[in-house]
């Protein structure tokens, strides 16, 4: 009976811990996409549907300052999601605000950058994953907007701060290039 | 009775003071500077940057900047110690959209005795460039730029040891702009 009791907690607190590392560390990706969607009113596509319209999640190569063609995110570490042709008209201050306050306890902002003139948003947020690190892009224009969390290596994450906006640029593209 | 109760606000009229003093010293010596007083400029601008390097972020870049790479071994050097790197940059499509009541919401946090403005600065950009920095006794604590064009305002906030020589050094990197500062040492030698 006591060692029924004892499976019966272990089996209780590893259920605890795996639900709190997918859903405390690594589920900020599918909040920050409801957030969007609720605070915009528009709709992501998943990945299955760029999938099929011949997407190359990972694997693609980005060209970043220096001129060195390099792969930055860890190979399937990445999670995107696209939202196009979509309108997103409102507050943007406010939206910087309540993005900001909802990941301000885990991940560390790093770039944020509004362009009123070409109604665009991009954020930059990384956060430390063991021996590597997660970066949470986030860029919102009138045509598309991709949100991409990755995983990166430490030299990775080096090129990342040395050049926030033009490595954070490299990420996202190498995130969603077609293949048309 | 009445002399028991006056000791009593004595000693605690007494208690306060010295906590409001320690607390007013405390946030005078404090070199972050509060610039969201600006963010209303965000929806007139052209261009919003904002750049947060915070004091977690630096420890991040101090272990993850490899020693044998040149350049990434400058950088650790130099944002070793450093407790924040906040910058704010607008730009607008027309003059004066900003007023001198923006600018001043940060040129009144950089006040004497905590900060000092340097002269004989010189900057690539056109418009007013001015630097300041925080000093605990003879070591600086902290620089604030803060460069005013007719169609540009930037404000660079680095929190911690840190000199015009480090900064221009930094520039480019960390998301710090290019701004071109250079403090004229070369003249005032030469005055001498």
């Amino acid at each position: 009976m006591k060692h029924k009791a004892t499976r019966v907690f272990l089996l209780f607190v590893i259920v605890v811990a795996v639900a709190t590392s997918v859903f405390g560390k690594d589920d900020d990706f599918n909040s920050v996409v409801k957030l969007i969607e609720q605070y915009y009113n528009v709709k992501h596509q998943g990945i299955p549907f760029l999938a099929r319209a011949g997407m190359k999640v990972v694997g693609a190569a980005a060209k970043v300052k220096g001129g060195q063609m390099k792969r930055l995110a860890e190979l399937g570490s990445v999670k995107v999601a696209m939202f196009e042709n979509q309108e997103f008209a409102g507050d943007f201050l406010k939206f910087r605000a309540t993005l900001n306050n909802n990941l301000k306890d885990i991940w560390m902002p790093l770039v944020q950058t509004i362009s009123t003139e070409e109604d665009e948003q991009s954020y930059i947020f990384v956060k430390e994953k063991g021996d590597k690190f997660n970066v949470l892009i986030v860029n919102l224009s009138p045509r598309e907007g991709p949100v991409v969390q990755a995983t990166l290596s430490s030299k990775n994450l080096a090129l990342l701060l040395k050049d926030p906006e033009g490595t954070g640029r490299a990420i996202s593209e190498e995130a969603t290039i077609f293949d048309n | 009775m009445k002399s028991l109760i006056r000791t009593f606000m004595k000693r605690h009229t007494l208690a306060a003071l010295v906590l409001l003093v320690s607390v007013t010293a405390a946030t005078a010596q404090d070199p972050r500077i509060q610039m969201a007083h600006l963010d209303h400029l965000a929806a007139k601008a052209n261009e919003t940057v904002d750049v947060s390097v915070d004091e977690r972020l630096i420890k991040l870049a101090a272990k993850v900047f490899n020693d044998k790479d040149v350049d990434e071994a400058a950088i650790k050097k130099l944002v070793m110690g450093l407790k924040g790197i906040y910058v704010k940059s607008f730009e607008f499509d027309a003059d004066n959209i900003f007023s001198n009541a923006d600018v001043d919401t940060i040129r009144t946090q950089l006040k004497a005795p905590s900060w000092s403005r340097l002269v004989n600065v010189t900057s690539k950009r056109e418009g007013t460039v001015e630097v300041y920095v925080s000093l605990v006794g003879e070591d600086i604590n902290g620089l604030t730029v803060l460069s005013i064009e007719p169609r540009e305002l930037t404000v660079v906030n680095i929190v911690g040891p840190v000199d015009l020589e480090k900064l221009a050094q930094l520039e480019g990197n960390l998301g710090i702009p290019e701004l071109g500062i250079r403090g004229n040492k070369k003249k005032n030698d030469d005055e001498k």
